[in-house]
């Protein structure tokens, strides 16, 4: 079996943008209302001069126990094997209760406004999008059914992302999740995410 | 890595308040309607006004939701009445075909009563429908299957009432939200609100002095509710002091706004559980303190909703 996951490195993120860039190009994002699939969130943390900035890569978190899934009514969001979660925008109504479910904050409308605003951006020709419904990452599906890594990926200039296997016991990503070095977001409410973080703090010890 | 952000939801707003405060208005008035047609006294008026009412309230709460989808189309694939067999864990799922049968139900219920009121046989295609070989054998049916049909509609408005509270409590992430008080709150909410309106239909929509011991029925109902919703909430209260920064955060929103302390808990809570008290120890030398009662009740009842929605603070690590 194959379960995909993805590590990012909080020491090696440098805030270039550069996969929100990559990312709305590859899945035609909203970018118009400042919705993307995947964010780079820049914060400062504290108020002394000890005071550093963070930033901070965040993205659907395809958890193996997702709570968008279970409680879309319409059987829109659905899990692949591999355990990417998916939509199918024809069967998605646009209730928005997944996007109440996810913890991560990691969904967004797309709309009929939207649809609209993209043949502009996007040319008329070039646009995927045929009927609204809710949108997230989808870590690329599409491109890794070909043997690619998602847009965010490849482009990453820090090498801050890495993506991978985590039922190959080879693979550098699920090796570093085994030894501990990279931790899920809010692993206490159950959703059992498949996007890990190495802390920062860690590398500055 | 653990430095949060806290913030609260733009998604889901008044329109998913009202969704449910009239879901659960419509379903519950049906079911003690239907309850106290069966058990209590045969009631043919309040059975038209509690059915119709109900079902509209269902149709609003249902049309409220429907108006704000992103995908008209696709609601076709929660209509099916497999849904909630295909996405069993989907409460949305199930609420939608407890709201449908509900109404279903709900109308069969009424229709004997229906078919024999001039006033509605005088009503423009309604009128010429309810005259057809159809509904008259439908009418007899559900006369002779008069107690089934009741239960059905009342399993499917319990059902409605409590699916209210359980789709909030699906959102993990909201301390607020994600614990098994909700859907308790939530149906108590419901029925309470129920009582209010049926005393408002009792005293203002068909008053009869032969109803004089239901409605003191409703007000020691609706006292009872109130009692048990004041208690619901003291534990809530109590839970969202600490054990969470979700639900202490939520805890600050709710307890330092006016409108939730003397909008909902003072003027739409304790002055109508006063005012009921009275009504049921000593009696009212006039309707007018319980039709207050009843009205703060309804608006409490609206409110408990949009401040649940508001006051539900997300906890984002970064």
């Amino acid at each position: 079996m194959t379960r995909y996951a993805m590590v990012i490195d909080l020491n090696t993120c440098v805030g270039c943008n550069a996969c929100m860039a990559a990312c709305a190009m590859e899945n035609q994002t909203p970018v118009w209302k400042d919705k993307w699939r995947t964010y780079v969130h820049d914060e400062e943390i504290g108020h002394t001069d000890q005071a550093h900035r963070r930033l901070f890569p965040r993205l659907c978190n395809h958890c193996s126990n997702p709570p968008c899934l279970t409680v879309c009514p319409t059987g829109a969001t659905y899990q692949r094997p591999d355990g990417i979660v998916m939509i199918n925008p024809e069967h998605c109504m646009g209730c928005r209760a997944c996007a109440m479910a996810c913890p991560y904050d990691a969904r967004y409308e797309a709309t009929y406004n939207d649809i609209d605003e993209g043949r502009t951006f996007y040319g008329d020709e070039e646009l995927q999008r045929q009927v609204p419904s809710m949108d997230k990452c989808t870590f690329c599906a599409h491109r890794v059914d070909k043997g690619r890594k998602p847009a965010c990926v490849e482009t990453c200039v820090g090498s801050a992302r890495q993506f991978g296997d985590l039922d190959d016991p080879n693979d550098p990503v699920a090796q570093l999740v085994a030894g501990g070095g990279a931790r899920p977001l809010m692993a206490y409410l159950g959703t059992h995410p498949n996007v890990y973080y190495i802390d920062e703090n860690k590398r500055r010890g | 890595m653990e430095t949060m952000t806290y913030s609260t939801q733009h998604i889901w707003t008044w329109w998913i308040a009202a969704y449910l405060y009239f879901g659960g208005l419509g379903a519950a008035t049906l079911s003690i309607t239907f309850l106290t047609d069966m058990y209590c006294r045969s009631n043919p008026r309040l059975v038209l006004w509690g059915a119709i009412s109900g079902v509209v309230m269902l149709a609003l709460s249902s049309l409220v939701l429907f108006l704000h989808l992103l995908h008209h189309a696709a609601v076709i694939w929660v209509l099916i009445p497999a849904a909630f067999i295909l996405h069993p864990t989907s409460w949305i799922a199930w609420g939608t075909q407890f709201i449908i049968w509900m109404m279903v139900w709900g109308l069969l219920y009424a229709l004997p009563c229906m078919r024999e009121r001039e006033g509605f046989l005088r009503i423009p295609i309604l009128g010429s429908l309810l005259k057809t070989g159809l509904a008259g054998w439908l009418a007899n049916f559900c006369m002779r299957w008069r107690r089934t049909v009741g239960w059905l509609a009342t399993i499917n408005g319990i059902g409605t009432a409590v699916y209210t509270g359980l789709l909030l409590q699906s959102f993990p992430a909201v301390a607020l939200w994600h614990n098994p008080g909700v859907p308790l709150l939530f149906t108590v909410s419901a029925f309470s609100t129920a009582f209010a309106y049926l005393l408002l239909v009792l005293y203002l929509g068909q008053p009869n002095e032969d109803d004089a011991m239901l409605r003191h029925r409703y007000e020691l109902f609706d006292l009872i509710l109130i009692s048990a919703e004041l208690l619901i909430l003291f534990t809530f209260f109590n839970y969202t002091l600490s054990g969470s920064e979700s639900g202490h955060r939520s805890a600050q929103l709710l307890w330092h706004d006016m409108g939730w302390l003397v909008g909902f808990m003072g003027l739409g809570l304790i002055v109508p559980f006063f005012l009921n008290l009275k009504g049921v120890v000593k009696g009212w030398s006039s309707g007018m303190p319980t039709i207050a009662a009843s009205l703060l009740v309804l608006m409490g009842g609206y409110l408990l909703r949009q401040y649940f929605m508001t006051a539900g603070v997300y906890a984002y690590p970064w």
